[in-house]
Protein backbone atom coordinates (compact mmCIF):
# COMPACT_ATOMS: atom_id res chain seq x y z
CA UNK A 1 0.00 0.00 0.00
CA UNK A 2 1.55 3.17 -0.88
CA UNK A 3 0.30 6.17 1.16
CA UNK A 4 0.16 9.30 -0.84
CA UNK A 5 0.98 12.55 1.09
CA UNK A 6 0.03 15.87 -1.24
CA UNK A 7 -0.06 18.01 1.44
CA UNK A 8 0.40 18.39 5.34
CA UNK A 9 -2.52 18.81 6.59
CA UNK A 10 -3.26 20.91 10.46
CA UNK A 11 -5.83 22.22 12.04
CA UNK A 12 -6.74 25.29 10.08
CA UNK A 13 -7.06 23.34 7.10
CA UNK A 14 -10.24 21.76 5.91
CA UNK A 15 -8.53 20.33 2.59
CA UNK A 16 -8.63 16.50 2.72
CA UNK A 17 -5.25 15.93 2.05
CA UNK A 18 -4.22 12.12 1.69
CA UNK A 19 -4.96 9.72 -0.53
CA UNK A 20 -3.82 5.67 -0.99
CA UNK A 21 -3.12 3.87 -3.20
CA UNK A 22 -2.90 -0.11 -3.04
CA UNK A 23 -0.82 -1.73 -5.79
CA UNK A 24 -4.20 -2.83 -7.61
CA UNK A 25 -3.08 -0.25 -9.93
CA UNK A 26 -0.48 -3.01 -11.70
CA UNK A 27 -3.32 -5.15 -12.42
CA UNK A 28 -5.04 -2.60 -14.39
CA UNK A 29 -4.60 -2.19 -18.42
CA UNK A 30 -5.45 1.03 -18.96
CA UNK A 31 -8.88 0.80 -20.02
CA UNK A 32 -10.75 3.86 -20.24
CA UNK A 33 -7.82 6.54 -20.96
CA UNK A 34 -6.68 8.40 -23.57
CA UNK A 35 -3.50 8.88 -24.69
CA UNK A 36 -1.91 11.67 -27.29
CA UNK A 37 1.23 10.71 -28.63
CA UNK A 38 2.83 13.41 -30.42
CA UNK A 39 5.54 12.46 -32.47
CA UNK A 40 6.32 10.87 -35.87
CA UNK A 41 2.74 9.24 -36.16
CA UNK A 42 1.88 5.76 -35.16
CA UNK A 43 1.48 2.90 -37.77
CA UNK A 44 -1.62 1.44 -36.83
CA UNK A 45 -1.64 -1.81 -39.27
CA UNK A 46 1.38 -2.59 -36.88
CA UNK A 47 0.22 -5.92 -34.86
CA UNK A 48 1.37 -4.51 -31.87
CA UNK A 49 -1.28 -1.25 -32.12
CA UNK A 50 -4.22 -2.94 -34.39
CA UNK A 51 -7.36 -1.34 -33.46
CA UNK A 52 -5.75 0.59 -30.63
CA UNK A 53 -5.44 3.98 -32.33
CA UNK A 54 -8.74 5.64 -32.08
CA UNK A 55 -7.49 9.48 -33.79
CA UNK A 56 -4.59 10.00 -36.05
CA UNK A 57 -3.82 13.37 -37.20
CA UNK A 58 -1.02 15.31 -39.02
CA UNK A 59 0.35 18.73 -38.78
CA UNK A 60 0.07 20.72 -42.06
CA UNK A 61 1.72 24.21 -42.77
CA UNK A 62 -1.29 26.98 -43.17
CA UNK A 63 0.78 30.52 -43.80
CA UNK A 64 2.71 30.72 -40.58
CA UNK A 65 0.07 28.78 -38.54
CA UNK A 66 -0.54 25.29 -38.33
CA UNK A 67 -3.62 22.84 -38.83
CA UNK A 68 -4.34 19.21 -38.02
CA UNK A 69 -6.36 16.98 -41.12
CA UNK A 70 -7.07 13.32 -40.74
CA UNK A 71 -3.66 11.12 -41.11
CA UNK A 72 -3.69 8.25 -43.50
CA UNK A 73 0.41 7.68 -43.66
CA UNK A 74 0.98 6.19 -40.31
CA UNK A 75 4.21 6.67 -39.29
CA UNK A 76 7.40 8.51 -41.49
CA UNK A 77 10.15 7.51 -38.96
CA UNK A 78 9.21 4.54 -36.68
CA UNK A 79 9.86 5.84 -33.53
CA UNK A 80 6.25 7.39 -32.57
CA UNK A 81 4.98 3.86 -33.25
CA UNK A 82 7.81 2.62 -30.99
CA UNK A 83 6.89 4.71 -28.11
CA UNK A 84 3.13 3.51 -28.56
CA UNK A 85 4.41 0.07 -28.58
CA UNK A 86 6.16 0.37 -25.66
CA UNK A 87 2.89 2.24 -23.43
CA UNK A 88 0.58 -0.11 -25.20
CA UNK A 89 2.41 -3.44 -23.41
CA UNK A 90 2.08 -1.84 -20.07
CA UNK A 91 -1.73 -0.35 -20.80
CA UNK A 92 -3.23 -2.47 -23.48
CA UNK A 93 -6.59 -0.84 -23.26
CA UNK A 94 -5.30 2.12 -23.36
CA UNK A 95 -6.99 4.31 -26.39
CA UNK A 96 -4.43 6.31 -28.43
CA UNK A 97 -4.19 9.72 -30.42
CA UNK A 98 -1.74 9.82 -33.07
CA UNK A 99 -0.62 13.34 -33.26
CA UNK A 100 2.22 13.64 -36.16
CA UNK A 101 4.34 16.27 -36.18
CA UNK A 102 7.59 15.65 -37.57
CA UNK A 103 8.22 15.30 -41.49
CA UNK A 104 5.52 17.99 -42.14
CA UNK A 105 7.21 19.99 -44.81
CA UNK A 106 6.99 23.87 -44.45
CA UNK A 107 6.52 23.63 -41.02
CA UNK A 108 9.31 24.33 -38.36
CA UNK A 109 10.40 21.98 -35.93
CA UNK A 110 9.61 24.09 -32.63
CA UNK A 111 5.83 25.15 -34.40
CA UNK A 112 4.65 22.13 -35.39
CA UNK A 113 5.85 20.55 -32.06
CA UNK A 114 4.20 23.21 -29.99
CA UNK A 115 1.18 22.97 -32.21
CA UNK A 116 0.84 19.27 -31.40
CA UNK A 117 1.01 19.80 -27.75
CA UNK A 118 -1.88 22.63 -28.18
CA UNK A 119 -4.38 20.41 -30.16
CA UNK A 120 -3.53 17.37 -27.73
CA UNK A 121 -4.74 19.93 -24.93
CA UNK A 122 -7.74 21.17 -26.99
CA UNK A 123 -8.42 17.66 -27.20
CA UNK A 124 -8.38 17.20 -23.49
CA UNK A 125 -6.10 13.76 -24.13
CA UNK A 126 -5.50 12.73 -20.40
CA UNK A 127 -2.17 11.89 -20.77
CA UNK A 128 0.08 13.69 -23.50
CA UNK A 129 3.38 11.53 -24.69
CA UNK A 130 6.43 14.07 -25.69
CA UNK A 131 9.08 12.44 -26.53
CA UNK A 132 10.60 14.94 -28.22
CA UNK A 133 11.62 18.26 -27.59
CA UNK A 134 13.33 21.82 -28.69
CA UNK A 135 16.69 24.01 -27.50
CA UNK A 136 15.56 26.73 -29.42
CA UNK A 137 15.33 29.73 -26.72
CA UNK A 138 12.25 31.18 -29.05
CA UNK A 139 10.29 28.76 -27.79
CA UNK A 140 10.93 28.54 -24.12
CA UNK A 141 8.30 31.33 -23.16
CA UNK A 142 5.34 29.45 -25.38
CA UNK A 143 6.22 26.16 -24.53
CA UNK A 144 5.38 27.49 -20.58
CA UNK A 145 2.56 29.12 -21.33
CA UNK A 146 1.22 26.06 -23.15
CA UNK A 147 2.24 23.46 -20.33
CA UNK A 148 0.36 25.59 -17.72
CA UNK A 149 -2.66 25.72 -19.88
CA UNK A 150 -2.34 21.56 -19.80
CA UNK A 151 -2.06 21.73 -15.91
CA UNK A 152 -4.82 23.44 -15.58
CA UNK A 153 -6.73 21.53 -17.62
CA UNK A 154 -5.95 18.74 -15.76
CA UNK A 155 -3.51 16.82 -18.90
CA UNK A 156 -0.55 15.15 -17.89
CA UNK A 157 2.05 15.92 -19.91
CA UNK A 158 5.63 13.46 -19.56
CA UNK A 159 8.37 14.76 -21.27
CA UNK A 160 11.50 12.63 -22.51
CA UNK A 161 15.08 14.88 -21.17
CA UNK A 162 17.74 15.07 -24.07
CA UNK A 163 21.24 13.45 -22.74
CA UNK A 164 23.21 16.66 -24.51
CA UNK A 165 24.70 19.28 -22.43
CA UNK A 166 22.26 21.71 -23.62
CA UNK A 167 18.58 22.06 -21.83
CA UNK A 168 16.08 21.19 -23.51
CA UNK A 169 12.73 22.21 -23.52
CA UNK A 170 10.11 21.13 -21.95
CA UNK A 171 12.05 18.49 -20.27
CA UNK A 172 13.30 21.27 -18.25
CA UNK A 173 10.20 22.72 -17.00
CA UNK A 174 10.16 20.70 -13.47
CA UNK A 175 6.44 22.10 -12.52
CA UNK A 176 4.05 21.56 -15.25
CA UNK A 177 4.64 18.13 -15.92
CA UNK A 178 6.71 15.19 -16.01
CA UNK A 179 10.52 14.45 -17.00
CA UNK A 180 11.82 11.27 -17.38
CA UNK A 181 15.38 9.80 -18.29
CA UNK A 182 16.69 6.72 -18.83
CA UNK A 183 18.01 3.92 -16.56
CA UNK A 184 19.28 0.35 -17.18
CA UNK A 185 16.58 -1.76 -15.31
CA UNK A 186 14.07 -3.30 -17.29
CA UNK A 187 10.93 -3.66 -14.93
CA UNK A 188 8.62 -0.83 -15.74
CA UNK A 189 7.32 -0.60 -12.61
CA UNK A 190 10.78 -0.06 -10.80
CA UNK A 191 11.26 3.96 -11.82
CA UNK A 192 12.95 5.76 -9.76
CA UNK A 193 12.63 9.63 -8.50
CA UNK A 194 15.16 12.20 -8.03
CA UNK A 195 14.09 14.32 -5.98
CA UNK A 196 15.49 18.07 -6.31
CA UNK A 197 16.90 17.16 -9.70
CA UNK A 198 15.86 19.07 -12.77
CA UNK A 199 14.80 15.46 -14.68
CA UNK A 200 13.02 14.10 -11.79
CA UNK A 201 11.50 10.73 -13.03
CA UNK A 202 14.21 7.64 -14.39
CA UNK A 203 12.47 4.41 -16.14
CA UNK A 204 14.03 1.69 -18.33
CA UNK A 205 15.47 3.52 -21.51
CA UNK A 206 18.11 1.11 -22.76
CA UNK A 207 17.75 -1.76 -25.24
CA UNK A 208 13.37 -1.67 -25.22
CA UNK A 209 12.47 -4.02 -27.56
CA UNK A 210 10.02 -2.30 -29.58
CA UNK A 211 7.76 -2.46 -32.48
CA UNK A 212 9.39 -0.68 -35.94
CA UNK A 213 7.65 0.31 -38.97
CA UNK A 214 6.81 -2.63 -41.60
CA UNK A 215 5.38 -4.98 -38.86
CA UNK A 216 9.38 -5.29 -37.16
CA UNK A 217 10.73 -4.90 -33.80
CA UNK A 218 13.73 -3.36 -32.88
CA UNK A 219 15.89 -2.72 -30.15
CA UNK A 220 16.01 1.18 -29.18
CA UNK A 221 18.21 3.33 -26.05
CA UNK A 222 17.54 6.53 -25.38
CA UNK A 223 15.27 8.90 -23.01
CA UNK A 224 12.95 8.48 -25.82
CA UNK A 225 12.14 5.52 -25.01
CA UNK A 226 12.19 6.30 -21.26
CA UNK A 227 9.00 8.84 -21.23
CA UNK A 228 6.63 6.13 -23.04
CA UNK A 229 7.55 3.83 -19.60
CA UNK A 230 5.63 6.15 -17.30
CA UNK A 231 3.02 7.40 -19.61
CA UNK A 232 2.12 3.44 -19.30
CA UNK A 233 2.40 3.70 -15.89
CA UNK A 234 0.21 6.92 -15.54
CA UNK A 235 -2.58 5.06 -17.31
CA UNK A 236 -2.98 2.20 -14.83
CA UNK A 237 -3.10 4.65 -11.62
CA UNK A 238 -5.80 6.90 -13.51
CA UNK A 239 -7.60 4.19 -14.51
CA UNK A 240 -7.91 2.97 -10.99
CA UNK A 241 -7.68 6.98 -9.56
CA UNK A 242 -9.43 8.74 -12.32
CA UNK A 243 -9.89 11.74 -10.54
CA UNK A 244 -6.19 12.43 -9.40
CA UNK A 245 -4.42 15.28 -10.64
CA UNK A 246 -1.64 16.13 -12.42
CA UNK A 247 -0.27 17.29 -9.02
CA UNK A 248 -1.68 13.96 -7.19
CA UNK A 249 -0.15 12.06 -10.40
CA UNK A 250 3.30 13.32 -9.28
CA UNK A 251 2.88 12.96 -5.64
CA UNK A 252 1.49 9.36 -6.16
CA UNK A 253 5.09 8.50 -8.58
CA UNK A 254 7.00 10.09 -6.39
CA UNK A 255 5.70 8.09 -3.41
CA UNK A 256 6.26 4.55 -5.30
CA UNK A 257 9.74 5.64 -6.50
CA UNK A 258 10.36 5.65 -2.84
CA UNK A 259 8.61 2.78 -1.89
CA UNK A 260 10.58 0.99 -4.88
CA UNK A 261 13.97 2.41 -3.40
CA UNK A 262 13.38 1.30 0.71
CA UNK A 263 12.67 -2.17 -1.22
CA UNK A 264 15.57 -2.17 -3.21
CA UNK A 265 17.91 -1.11 -0.04
CA UNK A 266 15.94 -3.58 2.11
CA UNK A 267 17.29 -6.12 -0.36
CA UNK A 268 20.80 -4.84 -1.34
CA UNK A 269 21.31 -4.69 3.00
CA UNK A 270 19.53 -8.70 2.86
CA UNK A 271 22.16 -9.54 0.81
CA UNK A 272 24.98 -8.30 2.40
CA UNK A 273 24.06 -9.90 5.75
CA UNK A 274 23.35 -13.14 3.80
CA UNK A 275 27.13 -12.78 2.93
CA UNK A 276 28.29 -11.54 5.81
CA UNK A 277 26.70 -14.67 7.94
CA UNK A 278 28.37 -17.33 4.99
CA UNK A 279 31.66 -16.02 5.70
CA UNK A 280 31.08 -16.25 9.63
CA UNK A 281 29.96 -19.92 8.91
CA UNK B 1 27.89 54.33 -64.08
CA UNK B 2 31.09 56.84 -64.06
CA UNK B 3 34.07 55.00 -63.93
CA UNK B 4 35.64 55.92 -60.70
CA UNK B 5 32.71 54.32 -59.45
CA UNK B 6 33.36 51.47 -61.44
CA UNK B 7 37.10 51.38 -60.42
CA UNK B 8 36.16 51.97 -56.60
CA UNK B 9 33.71 49.11 -56.81
CA UNK B 10 36.88 46.97 -58.11
CA UNK B 11 38.75 47.69 -55.40
CA UNK B 12 36.32 47.00 -52.78
CA UNK B 13 35.77 43.40 -54.42
CA UNK B 14 39.19 42.96 -54.38
CA UNK B 15 39.43 43.49 -50.71
CA UNK B 16 37.02 41.41 -49.53
CA UNK B 17 37.65 38.49 -52.10
CA UNK B 18 41.07 38.70 -49.91
CA UNK B 19 39.25 38.36 -47.40
CA UNK B 20 37.22 35.79 -48.41
CA UNK B 21 40.51 33.59 -49.18
CA UNK B 22 41.01 33.55 -45.39
CA UNK B 23 37.97 31.74 -44.96
CA UNK B 24 38.32 29.26 -47.90
CA UNK B 25 41.99 28.51 -45.78
CA UNK B 26 39.62 27.71 -42.92
CA UNK B 27 37.15 25.32 -44.42
CA UNK B 28 39.84 22.30 -45.06
CA UNK B 29 41.54 22.17 -41.96
CA UNK B 30 37.97 22.55 -40.18
CA UNK B 31 36.69 19.09 -42.15
CA UNK B 32 40.11 17.31 -40.92
CA UNK B 33 39.20 18.69 -37.21
CA UNK B 34 35.94 17.19 -37.35
CA UNK B 35 37.61 13.29 -39.51
CA UNK B 36 39.95 13.67 -36.34
CA UNK B 37 37.14 13.32 -33.58
CA UNK B 38 35.76 11.15 -35.35
CA UNK B 39 38.58 8.78 -34.91
CA UNK B 40 38.84 9.61 -31.60
CA UNK B 41 34.94 9.39 -30.71
CA UNK B 42 35.01 5.94 -32.91
CA UNK B 43 37.74 4.67 -30.79
CA UNK B 44 36.65 5.56 -27.85
CA UNK B 45 33.22 4.23 -27.97
CA UNK B 46 34.51 1.00 -29.85
CA UNK B 47 32.19 1.96 -33.42
CA UNK B 48 33.35 0.98 -36.96
CA UNK B 49 32.11 3.63 -38.83
CA UNK B 50 31.79 7.28 -38.12
CA UNK B 51 29.90 10.35 -39.83
CA UNK B 52 28.96 13.88 -40.08
CA UNK B 53 25.88 14.74 -41.34
CA UNK B 54 25.16 18.26 -42.27
CA UNK B 55 21.72 19.62 -43.80
CA UNK B 56 21.16 19.96 -47.69
CA UNK B 57 18.86 22.93 -49.10
CA UNK B 58 15.61 24.01 -47.47
CA UNK B 59 14.06 20.63 -47.97
CA UNK B 60 15.84 19.32 -44.84
CA UNK B 61 17.86 16.58 -46.44
CA UNK B 62 21.11 15.29 -45.26
CA UNK B 63 24.66 15.04 -47.27
CA UNK B 64 27.28 13.61 -45.68
CA UNK B 65 30.22 16.46 -44.53
CA UNK B 66 32.89 13.87 -42.98
CA UNK B 67 33.05 10.08 -42.68
CA UNK B 68 35.78 7.14 -41.31
CA UNK B 69 35.83 3.88 -41.79
CA UNK B 70 35.68 1.43 -44.75
CA UNK B 71 33.15 3.23 -46.83
CA UNK B 72 33.87 6.49 -45.97
CA UNK B 73 34.34 7.58 -49.51
CA UNK B 74 31.65 6.06 -50.47
CA UNK B 75 29.19 7.30 -48.07
CA UNK B 76 30.32 11.20 -48.59
CA UNK B 77 28.26 10.80 -52.34
CA UNK B 78 24.73 10.39 -51.01
CA UNK B 79 22.18 11.92 -49.45
CA UNK B 80 19.53 11.04 -47.07
CA UNK B 81 16.14 12.31 -48.14
CA UNK B 82 14.12 14.18 -45.03
CA UNK B 83 13.20 12.41 -42.56
CA UNK B 84 14.42 8.81 -43.81
CA UNK B 85 16.61 6.49 -41.63
CA UNK B 86 17.42 7.34 -37.97
CA UNK B 87 19.94 10.14 -38.97
CA UNK B 88 16.96 11.86 -40.85
CA UNK B 89 14.78 11.12 -37.68
CA UNK B 90 17.18 12.44 -35.43
CA UNK B 91 17.57 15.79 -37.19
CA UNK B 92 13.87 16.38 -37.26
CA UNK B 93 13.30 15.73 -33.35
CA UNK B 94 16.54 16.43 -32.03
CA UNK B 95 15.95 13.39 -29.71
CA UNK B 96 19.69 10.93 -29.55
CA UNK B 97 19.15 7.37 -29.95
CA UNK B 98 20.67 4.11 -30.38
CA UNK B 99 19.36 0.79 -32.78
CA UNK B 100 20.40 -2.64 -33.06
CA UNK B 101 19.00 -5.27 -35.91
CA UNK B 102 18.59 -2.57 -38.08
CA UNK B 103 17.98 -5.52 -40.50
CA UNK B 104 16.99 -6.02 -43.89
CA UNK B 105 12.95 -5.15 -43.33
CA UNK B 106 13.88 -1.44 -42.86
CA UNK B 107 13.72 -0.44 -46.80
CA UNK B 108 16.09 2.64 -46.34
CA UNK B 109 19.06 1.11 -44.77
CA UNK B 110 19.03 -1.65 -46.82
CA UNK B 111 19.15 0.61 -49.51
CA UNK B 112 22.01 2.82 -48.49
CA UNK B 113 23.81 -0.70 -47.92
CA UNK B 114 23.03 -2.04 -51.34
CA UNK B 115 24.74 1.01 -52.83
CA UNK B 116 27.73 0.55 -50.27
CA UNK B 117 28.23 -2.80 -49.91
CA UNK B 118 28.33 -2.24 -46.28
CA UNK B 119 26.37 -4.42 -43.83
CA UNK B 120 24.74 -2.04 -41.46
CA UNK B 121 23.91 -3.43 -38.25
CA UNK B 122 23.82 -1.31 -34.83
CA UNK B 123 23.40 2.88 -34.77
CA UNK B 124 24.22 5.52 -32.77
CA UNK B 125 22.91 8.78 -33.80
CA UNK B 126 22.81 12.03 -31.75
CA UNK B 127 22.24 15.62 -32.77
CA UNK B 128 24.42 18.67 -33.16
CA UNK B 129 23.04 21.50 -32.07
CA UNK B 130 24.81 25.23 -32.34
CA UNK B 131 22.57 28.12 -30.23
CA UNK B 132 19.59 26.07 -29.85
CA UNK B 133 19.59 24.89 -33.70
CA UNK B 134 20.22 21.05 -35.16
CA UNK B 135 22.64 22.01 -37.91
CA UNK B 136 23.40 18.25 -38.19
CA UNK B 137 23.68 14.62 -36.77
CA UNK B 138 26.60 12.87 -35.76
CA UNK B 139 26.67 8.47 -36.62
CA UNK B 140 28.54 5.75 -35.31
CA UNK B 141 27.54 2.67 -37.22
CA UNK B 142 28.36 -1.42 -35.97
CA UNK B 143 31.48 -2.33 -33.55
CA UNK B 144 34.75 -3.00 -34.44
CA UNK B 145 35.03 -6.35 -34.76
CA UNK B 146 32.72 -9.36 -36.35
CA UNK B 147 29.20 -9.36 -36.30
CA UNK B 148 27.37 -9.83 -34.24
CA UNK B 149 27.77 -6.25 -32.43
CA UNK B 150 26.85 -5.22 -28.95
CA UNK B 151 24.37 -2.91 -28.87
CA UNK B 152 25.63 0.70 -28.02
CA UNK B 153 25.41 1.25 -24.29
CA UNK B 154 23.91 4.20 -21.93
CA UNK B 155 26.87 5.27 -21.13
CA UNK B 156 28.36 5.51 -24.61
CA UNK B 157 25.39 7.28 -25.54
CA UNK B 158 26.32 10.08 -22.92
CA UNK B 159 30.06 9.98 -23.78
CA UNK B 160 28.68 11.04 -27.57
CA UNK B 161 26.73 13.68 -26.49
CA UNK B 162 29.87 15.35 -25.51
CA UNK B 163 31.38 14.49 -28.34
CA UNK B 164 28.64 15.96 -30.37
CA UNK B 165 28.78 19.52 -28.39
CA UNK B 166 32.55 19.76 -29.93
CA UNK B 167 31.95 18.71 -33.40
CA UNK B 168 28.92 21.10 -33.32
CA UNK B 169 31.39 24.09 -33.01
CA UNK B 170 33.48 22.92 -35.74
CA UNK B 171 30.31 21.79 -38.19
CA UNK B 172 29.30 25.48 -37.26
CA UNK B 173 32.55 27.25 -38.20
CA UNK B 174 32.96 25.08 -41.30
CA UNK B 175 29.20 26.41 -42.47
CA UNK B 176 30.22 29.82 -41.81
CA UNK B 177 33.28 29.67 -44.03
CA UNK B 178 31.60 27.73 -46.44
CA UNK B 179 29.09 31.11 -47.04
CA UNK B 180 32.39 32.58 -47.89
CA UNK B 181 33.98 29.84 -50.11
CA UNK B 182 30.90 28.93 -52.13
CA UNK B 183 30.44 33.16 -52.93
CA UNK B 184 34.08 33.35 -54.09
CA UNK B 185 33.80 30.11 -55.90
CA UNK B 186 30.87 31.88 -58.03
CA UNK B 187 32.64 35.39 -58.29
CA UNK B 188 35.39 33.62 -59.38
CA UNK B 189 34.23 31.29 -61.81
CA UNK B 190 31.35 32.32 -62.78
CA UNK B 191 32.00 36.27 -63.26
CA UNK B 192 29.28 36.93 -66.12
CA UNK B 193 26.43 34.90 -65.00
CA UNK B 194 26.61 37.22 -61.98
CA UNK B 195 24.22 39.56 -61.04
CA UNK B 196 27.02 42.00 -60.35
CA UNK B 197 24.66 44.73 -58.35
CA UNK B 198 23.21 42.73 -56.39
CA UNK B 199 25.87 40.78 -55.07
CA UNK B 200 27.80 43.93 -54.89
CA UNK B 201 25.13 45.25 -52.83
CA UNK B 202 25.27 42.27 -50.54
CA UNK B 203 28.81 42.60 -50.16
CA UNK B 204 28.86 45.88 -49.25
CA UNK B 205 25.94 45.16 -46.46
CA UNK B 206 27.91 42.45 -45.12
CA UNK B 207 30.92 44.47 -45.34
CA UNK B 208 29.36 47.10 -42.82
CA UNK B 209 28.01 44.66 -40.19
CA UNK B 210 30.24 45.32 -37.10
CA UNK B 211 29.76 41.49 -35.95
CA UNK B 212 30.85 39.98 -39.34
CA UNK B 213 34.31 41.83 -39.63
CA UNK B 214 35.17 42.09 -36.16
CA UNK B 215 34.60 38.25 -36.42
CA UNK B 216 36.33 38.03 -39.45
CA UNK B 217 39.44 40.14 -38.28
CA UNK B 218 39.45 37.69 -35.12
CA UNK B 219 39.44 35.17 -37.31
CA UNK B 220 42.96 36.65 -39.36
CA UNK B 221 44.47 36.90 -35.93
CA UNK B 222 43.57 33.24 -34.57
CA UNK B 223 44.95 31.88 -37.78
CA UNK B 224 48.30 34.12 -37.77
CA UNK B 225 49.14 32.96 -33.90
CA UNK B 226 48.02 29.06 -35.47
CA UNK B 227 50.54 29.29 -37.86
CA UNK B 228 53.42 30.54 -35.29
CA UNK B 229 53.68 27.41 -33.24
CA UNK B 230 52.71 25.03 -30.98
CA UNK B 231 53.06 27.22 -27.93
CA UNK B 232 51.16 30.22 -29.31
CA UNK B 233 48.36 28.32 -30.50
CA UNK B 234 48.29 26.87 -26.34
CA UNK B 235 48.66 30.37 -25.29
CA UNK B 236 45.97 31.68 -27.35
CA UNK B 237 43.55 28.60 -26.62
CA UNK B 238 44.15 29.46 -23.10
CA UNK B 239 43.61 32.96 -23.16
CA UNK B 240 40.59 32.64 -25.37
CA UNK B 241 39.14 29.99 -22.91
CA UNK B 242 39.96 32.33 -20.12
CA UNK B 243 37.99 34.99 -21.94
CA UNK B 244 35.06 32.46 -22.09
CA UNK B 245 35.43 31.63 -18.06
CA UNK B 246 35.23 35.57 -17.35
CA UNK B 247 32.04 35.91 -19.71
CA UNK B 248 30.31 32.79 -18.09
CA UNK B 249 31.15 34.48 -14.57
CA UNK B 250 29.60 37.44 -15.10
CA UNK B 251 26.48 35.77 -16.58
CA UNK B 252 23.18 36.54 -15.11
CA UNK B 253 22.01 33.40 -12.38
CA UNK B 254 19.84 35.44 -10.45
CA UNK B 255 17.16 37.78 -10.39
CA UNK B 256 16.57 38.03 -6.68
CA UNK B 257 18.70 40.87 -5.24
CA UNK B 258 21.18 39.48 -2.35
Amino acid sequence: MTTVSAYESNENSTISTYFQIDDTWKMATGKGVSIAVVDSGIDTTHADLQGKVKQSVEARADHKRVVFEPSEVGDSAGHGTACASIISRIAPDAEFGSIKVLGASGLGDGIAFLAGLEYAVKNKYQIINLSLGTTKPQFFSPLHDLLDRAYQAGCIVVAAANNLPQPSFPSVFSSSLISVSKHEDSDPFNFGFRYGEVIELTAPGVNIRTAWLNNSHKSLTGNSFACPHIVGVIALLLEKHPELTPFQVKSALYAIAQENQDKKKLAEAAKQNDSQDKILR
Amino acid sequence: MPEEENKNSEAKLRSIIATIDVANALTAPLTLSIENLLKISAAEINSEEASVLIRDGDAGDLLFLAAIGKVAEHLKTLKIPSGKGIAGFVFSSGQPMALTDVGEEDTFYAAVDQQTGYSTQTILAAPLRHDGEIIGVLEYVNRIGEPPFEPFTSAEMDKVALFAEAIASLVNAYESAKLFRDLSDKMLSQPEKMRFEEVREWLQDLRETTEHKEMLDLAVVVREIAGRGANERRLCKEVLESILRYSEDNAETSFLSS
